[in-house]
């Protein structure tokens, strides 16, 4: 009997259905949606590993917090001072907290995000669980009778969806406070006008379509991360592999969402 | 490895807690900015051509931000209605005779229904009113006014083209004074001459302004003039005097012109020679007679005063003489005596 953590490739058939390549491909897309099908079964059946989910959450959440918030606070300064001359050119410096807003809140907050959880998060979740792999650990856990998919993929995949969504508020809040900081030093704006023009700008669709998305990035970058390491071939190489097809396919599908949720966002928004 | 556990929950928690601050502040934030939590009335108003404008955008009540849009319908056969949320707090101030337009927050910023006007004799507004709406000045029809702008300044510029054309080819007058050197000079010596006057008018203006100084200096003659009333009265009565002498002076003048008329006449009188006075005054013949007559006058005066004296010396007459002389001679000394001054 194989084990679930075989690649898909390595259950390839030795006739091809279609073409090799195609079958690999159905293949894969099969695996993956019977991984993120036990992912949500597994979610809800019983024992919960809330201290594992906490463990991650710590991990994933408060270990990335500080560089997040770096990124977001160098961010909202150098969009801020990017977008000032095209405004200013045709005189509307004062624009500038709204534009910034809109920006921040509606795209940049959530894939900055996302973008350095990709590389921080999904790439350490698949070399762990990819090293886990190699060494067989994961199999050992599965005979000592420990549920390693619930243990290992549940509770990451639940810290990154629980988290990243935290981690974008702090991003939005951390990045406005730097692009005030820009505005005020070059438009002396005070911080109450700027505020009002932040939240003059912004809607309820903008600020709930952030978190949704995020919970959605939250969700892929841990689910690619888990499925990478999961599925990672064996030996050292395969760590590797797994670590950088984790950070790659994840930062891919956050970019294909993010064009999937303008559409969304935009139909809701115009209707 | 168990107080490792629990500080590990406590940072997650306290990092779950932060997280979920920041989003229900964001939250409560644009709730307050959007006025979400306020209470409000919904009014409506039905434009021909809402111009873009869209849910959410706001609405304006003399300049301050007093709700939201909440929905834009179609109504009747091409008309839009617009549903508003009213903050019940400005409900007062809008009359049910107020009027509603489209407007943009800003030039190029976003719609907004802007609400004005209305009477105090109307009362507040209620819910589901329908304002009266005035249709706002879109950009096509400024556009439109513009365009028409633009095809009277060519006109404008086509005829001063041709108006230039005709000048600089001595057509007309303007044409003329501009192109004939005569005229040139004559208008440069005329702008001379004004020169001239202006330096005048500014001397003049000098005088003026000094002779003004004067006016006020207090004590002076012209100041007195014109400030005091007293010295105004007495002027006014002399003015009325010098009035009446000059009356007086013309009557004076025409005595005179009939009395000069009188001596013209005298004189014409006299340079006539066949008037006595005529012929003594013009006639030389005459004046050659009178004057040998007044020297024989003489000589016979001169003869006589010698017979006189010799009469005087007659027997006859010399006793008179004498009782002459002593009568004279006593009312001298009277006199004398008389005019003697008092002790």
């Amino acid at each position: 009997m194989q084990s679930d953590t075989t690649k898909p490739a390595d259950r390839e058939p030795d006739r091809p259905v279609i073409t090799r390549r195609l079958d690999r491909l159905f293949l894969d897309l099969a695996d993956v949606s019977s991984f993120v099908g036990r992912f949500f079964r597994e979610m809800f059946l019983p024992p919960y590993e809330f201290k594992e989910i906490v463990r991650q959450c710590y991990e994933v959440g408060y270990r990335s917090l500080l560089l997040i918030s770096t990124t977001g606070f160098i961010t909202g300064i150098v969009f801020t001072n990017q977008s000032r001359p095209s405004l200013t050119e045709f005189g509307a410096a004062s624009w500038l907290p709204s534009l910034i807003a809109i920006a921040i809140v509606r795209a940049l907050g959530p894939l900055v995000t996302a973008l350095i959880a990709a590389g921080k998060v999904g790439s350490s979740i698949g070399a762990e669980l990819g090293s886990m792999n190699v060494t067989e650990q994961i199999d050992a856990m599965e005979v000592s009778g420990t549920d390693p998919f619930k243990f290992l993929v549940v509770s990451r995949v639940i810290a990154t969806s629980f988290t990243i969504p935290l981690l974008t508020m702090y991003t939005i809040f951390v990045a406005l406070i730097g692009a005030y900081i820009n505005v005020n030093q070059h438009e002396q704006t005070s911080f109450t006008s700027y505020i009002q023009e932040v939240f003059g700008a912004i809607t309820y669709v903008d600020i709930f379509a952030s978190l949704i998305k995020s919970i959605v990035f939250g969700f892929t970058i841990g689910i690619v991360g888990c499925y990478k390491g999961y599925h990672s071939s064996k030996g050292t190489e395969g760590v590797g592999k797994a670590a950088n097809s984790a950070v790659v396919t994840s930062m891919f599908l956050v970019f294909i969402e993010e064009l999937l949720s303008l559409q969304i966002v935009g139909a809701i928004r115009g209707s | 490895m168990s107080t490792e556990s629990n500080k590990r929950s406590v940072v997650v928690g306290i990092f779950v807690l932060l997280g979920v601050l920041i989003f229900v502040a964001g939250v409560f934030v644009l709730g307050g900015q959007q006025k979400r939590f306020t209470k409000s009335i919904r009014i409506m108003a039905v434009f021909s051509d809402v111009a873009g404008l869209k849910a959410g955008n706001n609405v304006w009540f003399s300049g301050v931000k007093i709700g939201t849009i909440k929905r834009v319908k179609f109504f009747g056969t091409n008309q839009v209605e617009v549903d508003m949320d009213i903050e019940q707090s400005a409900q007062s101030y809008i009359r049910k005779d107020a009027q509603a337009t489209i407007s943009s927050d800003g030039l190029i910023g976003n719609k907004i229904v802007q609400i004005f006007g209305g009477t105090p004799k109307a009362g507040p507004v209620e819910e589901n009113d329908r304002l009266k709406t005035q249709e706002a000045l879109s950009s096509d029809k400024v556009l439109e006014t513009l365009q028409e702008n633009n095809q009277n300044l060519l006109r404008v510029t086509n005829d001063f083209k041709a108006l230039v054309g005709n000048i600089r080819r001595g057509k007309g007058t303007v044409g003329a004074v501009l192109t004939d050197s005569v005229v040139a000079n004559n208008f440069k010596l005329a702008m001379e001459n004004l020169q001239k006057a202006s330096l005048n008018t500014v001397k003049v203006t000098g005088s003026v302004s000094a002779f003004a100084a004067k006016l006020n200096t207090k004590g002076s003659l012209a100041n007195e003039l014109v400030t005091d009333t007293t010295v105004f009265r007495r002027l006014s009565r002399t003015a009325s005097r010098l009035e009446n002498a000059a009356g007086s002076a013309e009557k004076t003048v025409s005595t005179l012109n009939l009395t000069s008329e009188n001596v013209n006449r005298a004189s014409e009188k006299l340079n006539n020679t066949n008037s006595p006075l005529g012929v003594l005054l013009t006639d030389q013949e005459t004046a050659t007679n009178l004057r040998t007559t007044l020297r024989n006058l003489n000589k016979g005066t001169e003869l006589l005063n010698e017979d006189l004296k010799a009469a005087q010396s007659n027997f006859l007459l010399r006793g008179f003489f004498k009782k002459k002389a002593k009568e004279e001679s006593k009312r001298k000394a009277d006199s004398t005596t008389v005019v003697q001054p008092q002790p």
